[in-house]
Order: C-alpha cells, then sequence, then structure tokens
C-alpha cells in the first residue's frame, strides 16, 4: 500500500478533520496531485526494482526470505489441518511412541524430536513467525527514530544536531550484546521489550548518523529552498520533503536492523537469558545445555535446522541489504558487462 | 593535532562518566537494590552486609548514592563480588581483563589484515570467482550464528581431528605440578608479546629513517632474529611448557573470532576501494608508469583505508560482542564469560563491574581507532 | 633526448576506438590521424565528449577496460605503441610520453608529500639511482616550473590550485618524455593563473624543445600556445591546420561556430554565434557528416555520405560545404535548405548546447 506522504502537512487535510461538506475542486486536485505522486513514486520503484533484480544475490536473499514467510504461516495451518496440538505444540507437546527422545528424524516428525520428546520441525517453524515480528518490530522503531532523528538534527542543526551527533557515537561505542546481557540481568526480558531496546539503539545510533548525513544532502536540494520560499513551515518541510526522501536508504537500514535484531534474540536465548517460550535460539540451548552437542553428528537435528535458520535469515536480510545498498548509492553498481 | 588528542581524551572521560551514570540508573531501575541481593545471600555475614550497606551509601538520600557511586567505580571499587566472595570486584576483573584483551586484540588484528587484504583484492579484480566465493563465505561468517559456528569449530578441531584443547584456559593435568600460578606465566607472555612488537615496530622505524630502498628488504630477517631470541629464552626459562598449553588453548578462540569478524573489513574495504580506484590520482599512479601491485596497494589501497579504519568502531564493538560469546562457548575465563556468569548467579556488583570494564574497552578501542586515523589522514594531521 | 629516427615523432594512422557499454557500443574515436615533430605544439580542440581525452587516454596506453582499439596505429619514434608487451607498456609511460591531467586538484594522491609523488615516477623508472640523486632531480624541476623546492615535502592540500598545477607539470616533466599531454591543464584555475602557468609552460617546452598536445574546450587557451591545431566533432578530427590558418580562416562550420561562440579581444568585432543543438549520440551516429544535424549549411549530401578532406594550402577540413571562397560555395536555395534543417533540429534539441 502506498500513501502519498503529504496529507499531515496540509491544514484541513489531516486525517484527523471531521467529515464537512467536500470540496469538490480542491479535493480533486489534491487527489489528483496524490494520483501523480503514487504514479511517480512507483514508476521510480520499478526503476529501483529492475537494478535489484539484476543482482543475483539480491534475488537469491529476496527468495530465503520469501521461504521463510511461507514457513512462518505454514505453521498455524499445519497446527489447524493434520497436526494435533498434543503431539505437535513446539512447547508442551510430546512425542508419544517414540522409545527414547530425542528421536531421529522420521515420516512422523520430520526433523525429529527434542530432548523433552517435542517436535523440532514444529518448533521451527513456530519460531519463524516470531523472527519476523521480532526483527520487524525493531526494525520499524529504528527506522521511525533514525528517519526522524536524522531529519530534524539535519534540518535544525546546531545544538539539536550536537546532541544527537553525541548521544549516536556513545551508541555506537556501546557493544550491543553486552549491554543486552546486563540488561537481562536486571530486567525480564522477553521478545517484545528485545525488540524495542533493540531498535532504540539502532535507532539513536548509526543509522541516525547516516541518514543525518543524507538527510544534509536533502536539505541543500533547491526544491527545499523553493518549499520554504511558498511557506512551507518547518514540519511540513521536514515531513513532505526530507522524511519521503530518506525512505529508500531508511529501508536499507532496516534489512540490517532485522540481521541484528534476529541475531541478538538468538545470542540471549541461547545464553538462556530470554524470557522466551521458544526460538531458534533456545532449541540450541535446550540442545546444548542437554550435552548433545558434543555428540557430534550424532543428534545433528537438534541443532543443524535452528542454526541454519538463524545464519540463513540474518544472511539472507544482510545480503539483500546490501544488494539494496547497490541500488540506492549508484556508485557502488558495476559499471559494464 | 595536540588539540585534537586533548579534545579527543576530554570527551572519552565525559562518556566514560555517562556510562558510570547510565549504570547507577540501571540499578536504580530495576526493583530491589544492592542491599536486597546481599540480604538475599546466606553466605554473607551479617555484619558483612552492614558494612557494605555503609559502603554504598544504601541510607543515605539518592544524590549522595550517586556520588558514592562514582566515587567508587573511579577508585575502581566495585564492592565485593557476590558469586566470588569475598574476592572484591576489582581482584576478580584484574585478572580476567587482560585474557579478553589478548583475545580481543589478537583476533582484531588478524581479522583486519585478512579482511582488508581480501577486500582489496576482489574490489580489484570485479566478477572473478573470488568475489563471488569471498562475498558469500564472508558474508555467510559474518551473520553466521557466531555460538553454533563456535561450537562446530570445537567439534572439529578438538573433538574429530583433536589438534586443539576443548576449551578453557589451561589444561589442570600440565600445571599439576608447576610452582608458578597461570597470571604470572601469563602475564610474561603478554610482556614478551608487547617487546616482540615494540622491538618490530623499531625495526621497521630505524630502517625507514635510514631512507636507502636496499636496507627495508632487512626488516623481515631482522624481526625474524628477533622472535627467534625470544623462544629461545622462554624455551629456557622452565615454563615453557606451561606457556605452551595457554598458547595451545588460545588459538582455537582466537581463529574463530578472527573468521566471523574479518568479513566486515573485507566488505567495507571492498566498496571503499571500488570508489578510490576511480579517483583520479589513481589513473595518475598507473600514468606514471607504476607497477600494477604499487598502484593498487600505495595509491587505491592506501586512500580506500580511511573509510574503513572511520567505520572500524562497528567492527571493534562486533569484535566485543563477538569475543564475549567465544569466551562464553569456549569457557576462555575473560571479561565475557565473567559478565555472563555474573549475570546468571545475579552477582549485580560484578555485572558493573564487567560492564564499565567492558564499555572503557570500546571506549579506548575507539580513542585507538581515532589517533590512527588522525596518523592516517594528514589532511587532518595537520588541521 | 634519442636521436630522431626517419618519419615523426608521433605518428598517429586512423586511430579509431570503441568503449561497450551496456547501451550498445560508443563510437568513441573515428579515424583521427595527425603527426607531431619534436619541439611542436599540437591542440586538439573540440566540445566535451568528443573523443580528444580518448585520444590522449590512446597515447598513453591508458584505456579503460571495456575500450577497444578497433582500428589504427601509433607510432612513436618509429615504434608501434599499440604492440607494446605488459611490462613494456609500463615502461613507455611516463618514460615517452606523460601528461598533465585534467584536474590537477585530484591527480595527486592526498595521502602523500607531493615531492615524494614524483620521486615515486623518478624511482619506478630508475631514472636517478638513489633517493637523494631523484630528490634533487625534483628540486630542480620545482625551480623550473616556479615553485619552492622547499614545498616538496608539503601535502596537495597545503597548495593552492596553481601551485598544485605547477607541481603536476613538473611531475610530467620529471622522467624527460618525448612527448606531454596537457589535457585541459588550467580549466579549473582563474583566468590570470591560467594564463601565467600556459605561458611557463610554454616556455619550458620551447626551453626544452618537447613536443606537447593541448586537449581544451576552449579554442582561444589553446590558439594561444600552439603551433597547429585539430578540431575534433564525434570522435572525429573535421579540421586540421596551422592554428593561425584555422582561426584566420576556418574551413569547417563547426570550427567557425567553435570560434563564434568566443569573443575575440583582438580581433574584429563580429556577433557571438552559439551552437545550437547537442553533439550526437555516439552509440548511433547520424549518417553522413555527423554535424549535419547542427550545420547551417548542411545540406542532402551531408545526411547520405561522410565528407572527404577538402584542402587548402596546408589545411584541411572534413567538410562538404567548406568555408573558403576558394571551395565550391553553396548556392541560395541550398542556404536557405539549410537553414530550415536548422532551425528544425534546434527545435526538436530544444534549448541545448
Amino acid at each position: 500500500m502506498i500513501t502519498p506522504p503529504n496529507y499531515p502537512g496540509i491544514p484541513g487535510a489531516s486525517p484527523g478533520t471531521p467529515p464537512g461538506p467536500p470540496d469538490l475542486d480542491v479535493g480533486n486536485s489534491r487527489f489528483r496531485l496524490a494520483l501523480a505522486r503514487i504514479r511517480l513514486a512507483w514508476r521510480s520503484f520499478r526503476g529501483a526494482w529492475s537494478i535489484y533484480l539484476e543482482s543475483r544475490i539480491g534475488v537469491l536473499s529476496l527468495l530465503i526470505i520469501g521461504m521463510f514467510a511461507l514457513m512462518a504461516v505454514a505453521h498455524p495451518v499445519l497446527m489447524l489441518t493434520i497436526w494435533d496440538s498434543g503431539t505437535y505444540d513446539p512447547v508442551t507437546g510430546y512425542a508419544f511412541g517414540q522409545s527414547q527422545q530425542p528421536a531421529s528424524p522420521s515420516w512422523r516428525h520430520p526433523l525429529g524430536t527434542d530432548p523433552l520428546g517435542r517436535d523440532v520441525l514444529s518448533q521451527l517453524l513456530w519460531s519463524t513467525r516470531s523472527e519476523f515480528v521480532l526483527g520487524i518490530t525493531a526494525a520499524l522503531v529504528t527506522v521511525a527514530i533514525a528517519t526522524t532523528v536524522g531529519a530534524v538534527a539535519a534540518y535544525y542543526g546546531g545544538i539539536i544536531d550536537a546532541f544527537f551527533m553525541r548521544l549516536a557515537d556513545l551508541i555506537i561505542a556501546l557493544p550491543g550484546i553486552s549491554l543486552l546481557i546486563v540488561l537481562s540481568a536486571l530486567f525480564k526480558l522477553n521478545l517484545f521489550y528485545l525488540a524495542l531496546v533493540i531498535g532504540v539503539l539502532g535507532g539513536f545510533g548509526g543509522t541516525a548518523i547516516i541518514l543525518k548525513s543524507q538527510a544534509l544532502s536533502i536539505k541543500v536540494k533547491p526544491y527545499i529552498e523553493a518549499a520554504r520560499v511558498a511557506g512551507g513551515g518547518h514540519f511540513h518541510i521536514i515531513l513532505v520533503h526530507i522524511i519521503p526522501n530518506l525512505l529508500p536508504l531508511s529501508l536499507l537500514y532496516m534489512m540490517f536492523t532485522v540481521t541484528s535484531a534476529i541475531f541478538a534474540e538468538a545470542v540471549l536465548s541461547f545464553l538462556g537469558l530470554l524470557d522466551v517460550r521458544m526460538s531458534w535460539g533456545i532449541m540450541i540451548h535446550t540442545a546444548n545445555t542437554g550435552g548433545y552437542l558434543m555428540g557430534g553428528t550424532r543428534y545433528w537435528w537438534l541443532v543443524v535446522p535452528a542454526g541454519a535458520s538463524i545464519t540463513l535469515l540474518c544472511s539472507a536480510f544482510y545480503m539483500g541489504g546490501r544488494a539494496l545498498d547497490e541500488v540506492v548509492n549508484p556508485r557502488l553498481r558495476r559499471r559494464h558487462d | 593535532m595536540t588539540g585534537y588528542l586533548v579534545r579527543r581524551a576530554g570527551q572519552m572521560v565525559l562518556t566514560l562518566f555517562l556510562i558510570i551514570t547510565f549504570a547507577f540508573f540501571l540499578v536504580q531501575a530495576q526493583p530491589g537494590d544492592y542491599a536486597t541481593f546481599y540480604a538475599l545471600d546466606p553466605d554473607i555475614p551479617p555484619e558483612v552486609k552492614q558494612q557494605l550497606r555503609a559502603s554504598f551509601g544504601l541510607d543515605k538520600p539518592l544524590w549522595e548514592q550517586y556520588l558514592i557511586h562514582l566515587k567508587n567505580t573511579v577508585t575502581g571499587d566495585f564492592g565485593v563480588s557476590f558469586g566470588h566472595f569475598p574476592r572484591p570486584v576489582m581482584d576478580v576483573l584484574v585478572e580476567r581483563v587482560p585474557r579478553t584483551a589478548v583475545l580481543f586484540l589478537s583476533a582484531t588484528v588478524l581479522s583486519f589484515y585478512i579482511g582488508f587484504f581480501l577486500g582489496k583484492a576482489i574490489a580489484w579484480r570485479r566478477g572473478g570467482w573470488l568475489e563471488y566465493t569471498a562475498t558469500i563465505s564472508g558474508a555467510t561468517l559474518f551473520t553466521v550464528f557466531t555460538p553454533a559456528f563456535a561450537l562446530m569449530m570445537i567439534w572439529i578441531f578438538a573433538f574429530r581431528l583433536g589438534w586443539l584443547p576443548v576449551g578453557k584456559f589451561l589444561d589442570p593435568l600440565v600445571w599439576r605440578h608447576a610452582d608458578v600460578s597461570a597470571n604470572y606465566v601469563f602475564g610474561q607472555m603478554l610482556l614478551t608479546a608487547f617487546l616482540f612488537t615494540a622491538f618490530a615496530f623499531l625495526v621497521l622505524y630505524l630502517l625507514k629513517r635510514t631512507g636507502r630502498v636496499g636496507l627495508a628488504r632487512w626488516a623481515g630477517p631482522l624481526i625474524a632474529v628477533g622472535g627467534v631470541a625470544a623462544l629461545f629464552v622462554w624455551s629456557f626459562s622452565g615454563v615453557g611448557g606451561l606457556a605452551l598449553d595457554i598458547l595451545k588453548h588460545m588459538v582455537l578462540p582466537i581463529v574463530t573470532l578472527t573468521l566471523i569478524s574479518f568479513a566486515g573489513t573485507m566488505l567495507l574495504t571492498r566498496n571503499s576501494m571500488l570508489e578510490t580506484v576511480r579517483e583520479d590520482y589513481v589513473m595518475a599512479a598507473r600514468a606514471k608508469g607504476l607497477p600494477e601491485k604499487m598502484v593498487r596497494d600505495r595509491h587505491a589501497a592506501r586512500n580506500a583505508l580511511l573509510p574503513v579504519v572511520t567505520s572500524l568502531v562497528y567492527s571493534l564493538v562486533f569484535a566485543i560482542d563477538g569475543s564475549v560469546i567465544i569466551e562464553v562457548v569456549f569457557s576462555w575465563p575473560g571479561t565475557g564469560l565473567t559478565l555472563l556468569q555474573a549475570v546468571r548467579t545475579e552477582d549485580l556488583p560484578l555485572v558493573m563491574g564487567a560492564m564499565v570494564f567492558i564499555g572503557l574497552f570500546s571506549l579506548l578501542a575507539h580513542a585507538i581507532v581515532d589517533v590512527l586515523y588522525v596518523y592516517l589522514d594528514p589532511r587532518i594531521r595537520y588541521q | 633526448m634519442a636521436a630522431k629516427i626517419n618519419g615523426p615523432l608521433l605518428k598517429v594512422e586512423d586511430l579509431t576506438l570503441r568503449y561497450l557499454t551496456r547501451g550498445g557500443e560508443v563510437r568513441a574515436v573515428e579515424g583521427v590521424s595527425f603527426e607531431l615533430e619534436q619541439g611542436q605544439a599540437l591542440g586538439l580542440v573540440g566540445e566535451s565528449g568528443c573523443g580528444k581525452t580518448s585520444v590522449a587516454n590512446s597515447l598513453m596506453r591508458l584505456l579503460p577496460d571495456n575500450a577497444r582499439l578497433a582500428g589504427g596505429q601509433v607510432w612513436l619514434r618509429g615504434e608501434d605503441i599499440f604492440a607494446l608487451e605488459e611490462d613494456e607498456v609500463r615502461e613507455y609511460r611516463w618514460r615517452r610520453v606523460a601528461m598533465v591531467f585534467q584536474a590537477a586538484m585530484n591527480s595527486l594522491d592526498p595521502v602523500y608529500k607531493v615531492g615524494q609523488q614524483i620521486v615515486e615516477a623518478i624511482e619506478a623508472h630508475e631514472i636517478e639511482g638513489t633517493i637523494s640523486a631523484a630528490r634533487e632531480r625534483v628540486a630542480r624541476l620545482f625551480r623550473l616550473v616556479g615553485l619552492d623546492p622547499a614545498l616538496m615535502d608539503r601535502y596537495p592540500h597545503e597548495f593552492s590550485g596553481g601551485m598544485r598545477q605547477r607541481a603536476v607539470i613538473a611531475m610530467a616533466l620529471s622522467c624527460d618524455p618525448a612527448v606531454i599531454i596537457a589535457d585541459e591543464p588550467t580549466t579549473a584555475l582563474d583566468v590570470i593563473v591560467q594564463d601565467r602557468i600556459l605561458r611557463e609552460l610554454k616556455a619550458i617546452q620551447q626551453q626544452l624543445n618537447m613536443a606537447i598536445i593541448y586537449i581544451s574546450h576552449d579554442i582561444a587557451v589553446v590558439a594561444e600556445v600552439t603551433d597547429r591545431i585539430g578540431v575534433m566533432y564525434a570522435g572525429h578530427l573535421v579540421e586540421y591546420g596551422n592554428t593561425a590558418d584555422v582561426f584566420r580562416a576556418p574551413l569547417h562550420p563547426y570550427t567557425d561556430a567553435l570560434l563564434g561562440s568566443f569573443p575575440s579581444v583582438t580581433g574584429e568585432r563580429r556577433p557571438l554565434a552559439g551552437l545550437s543543438g547537442e553533439p550526437p549520440n555516439l552509440i548511433d551516429p547520424p549518417a553522413g557528416c555527423p554535424f549535419h544535424p547542427r550545420c547551417p549549411r548542411a545540406t542532402q549530401i551531408c545526411q547520405e555520405e561522410f565528407p572527404p578532406q577538402a584542402w587548402e594550402g596546408t589545411q584541411w577540413a572534413k567538410c562538404w560545404h567548406p568555408m573558403n571562397a576558394g571551395a565550391e560555395a553553396p548556392s541560395d536555395v541550398e542556404l536557405e535548405a539549410a537553414s530550415d534543417v536548422g532551425i528544425v533540429e534546434q527545435s526538436a534539441h530544444g534549448e541545448g548546447g
């Protein structure tokens, strides 16, 4: 869904306006303007898309992300159709009829069961959804904060700029995982808080610096001056002219934030520090605390599916981000052939 | 330049102050305080509890507690560790921090060197098999789930091949009859490493000062002689076997940490290099008839290094986090493992101490990178 | 300087160059031929994208990876430079042909001292045995181009624009090349510095009896310092002759237009005529004479066939309807038709040019 980004700045057009007699003429032209903007956005999106598709790695990572999205959808569907919750529930299920746990893969349990007799495939699929929720929440928080901070710092400059940039410097210098470990000692971290913390750290950290420098280059463009001369308020200019132009770069950093969020969750779960019922990290944690990892390849299904999923999804978002980088940042594009 | 350094040091002090403040308010924000934690611990005798309460100023108003916290932190008094009772936190950390430093420093230097080398190679010849292999394997290693990867390394090199020990800092069997402490041997090893590095730099510097091209050739052999001399001294010191044991335990964690962190530098170098190869001075260098290798290394890569060093901060933070994970998986008794154990046992004073030290660590690394940058870029050096 | 083997110092014959790009093959240089004698100064003039820098880069054997030599040869002192092996090329560059780069600002590496960058070239070609001798040589070069030798140990960012330009000239002279190519040597400088550096460069060239090729979009700049001038358009050398002759009586309408777009202080008064339209797309250049869409004198034949050389003494132009009275003059009807074409093209191209 593409929403024209011009509503909030125009008085009387904000969504909160009570419905009155519609001013047909103004409404119509505004509607056309919106349409034109959508068309323009669509065209530039198509151009960017075709560049993105040229990157083999970019396409591959998109396919991988799509595959995981399917996996996330598959779990509730399977639970509703062929899996009964007594056996297949990722947390409370128990696979009866196995002589010992963990049981190796079989037709009934394609990826075997874990030391507590729970179906590994079900755990894997169930966790996929929460990884997406976590990653995307964190990314949205990061981008919302970083875009605002970047635009505001670049637009106003001076002490506001200095404050946010020093803050970002400070946050960059903080090792995130270590900080999260400390936080987990003091507070009960669940998935949502984790996403929030990662999002806030990312948003006020490095992403803000990069978006600010981008916003600075937008700020000096003639159309910003034109908007100011035309009487656009600060708020209007930031919202309508600067932020929309920051969005492509924001999208790029969203991809990277997803990677770091999923990674952080997995590490903290692996260390047993998170208040989460099931996740890829917890699956490995369970196997590790049970001492099954040093059995080498014997209990491979306890660690390979989860470990590979974490690595694959993280690198898919990361490589996707890099492919996007070549779109957003034309200097990296290959010149010929 | 002096002005810059002074300003930079000032910023560091300020940042450290912010971190300490942040730590204080974190503790304040969580339910309960130090006193409740100590009160819950049956191992601590009541009179010690009373004494601790007084030393943290828990009966005083908040701002006074804050001042006491500041004073305590600055003087290195983080209180008594709860998990290692009755050792003070500082005592535990003084033992653990150098171990992390060694792990972190060697891995960082190695991964930077490898990353930079590969990055410039793949940017120089685009589209070859090297670019694909290096990019994909680099990105995979960069995003690989570190604990799983570390476990895999242990499994391959310690269990299957049996080349290296499984984990930990030393082998108790080797040390059973040793009459020196591990900390002493490790300290001597650090001293040797430091002296050797200083010697190598001195040789390079002095040979460069003479200004004769032919002499640079002697740098390698001279440094090698220094290394052999150091080994010679060690093998007759009587504790050489013990040092070797520690070394053996160091290899796998360092290799693993290097593998997971070189890719960041590699990909950055590649991007940065793709921009510098289009610069006019690279074209000019080629026009001057310099050999391709010189055009690449002395001009394109030397300039590509600047943005890479600027973003080294990210890599450093990544490596610090990586070393925490590696320490946990390899049971390497450094700051990271200490932090995790403290978190698990709710040893709050030790958590705070470890956190301040990790913060200090990253600040120092940050500052070193900044100074390095100033040294590398003459445009800043002479401002 | 080595003794001259028979024939000219530099001979370029039928040089043809293509760039392979995503959009197709760019016909950057089309059959360019010229000669250069020792001590001579040649100017190559044309709008940006006309192929003059490509010619310069071919002479240096410094072409990008996607360039393809489609034909022609270049001889320096009778040696075919496109037949050189990889390490011979390295030896050839700077030692035989050196270059004063377009952007002196950027052609000095910011992280090394200026003197060091010149010493580097001297070392690579083993001109001097020791570093101190090389430094001594750099000091002499600095004095020659009017720089204080003490500036050797400064970094490029400590130099002003003019100083950098002088340093780059010193760098080009460092290995006693037979030919120096000055690619837009003074474009980035202000007019007074520009003029002074050009005159000094000319003085040095005459003193050392070097051959030099000036490349510029500014015909007035080139006119001051060259003996011969070549005008390039869309990859073709369209006019060639003695500088004075070309200036006084250009044969090609394009040269005429170029001259018209610069005011002349000393010459006769004439209206400033700009060029309408844009240079053609070199992936798909127009048939016939590439200049015909913008040419006020174009006729039917110009659209169909590439023009032959029309000579006037030592001066020639590739044009069906050369400007001088001696050549066949187009009739009034043709002129009218031509101006129609001009107008049509102008509106088609908008206000570009």
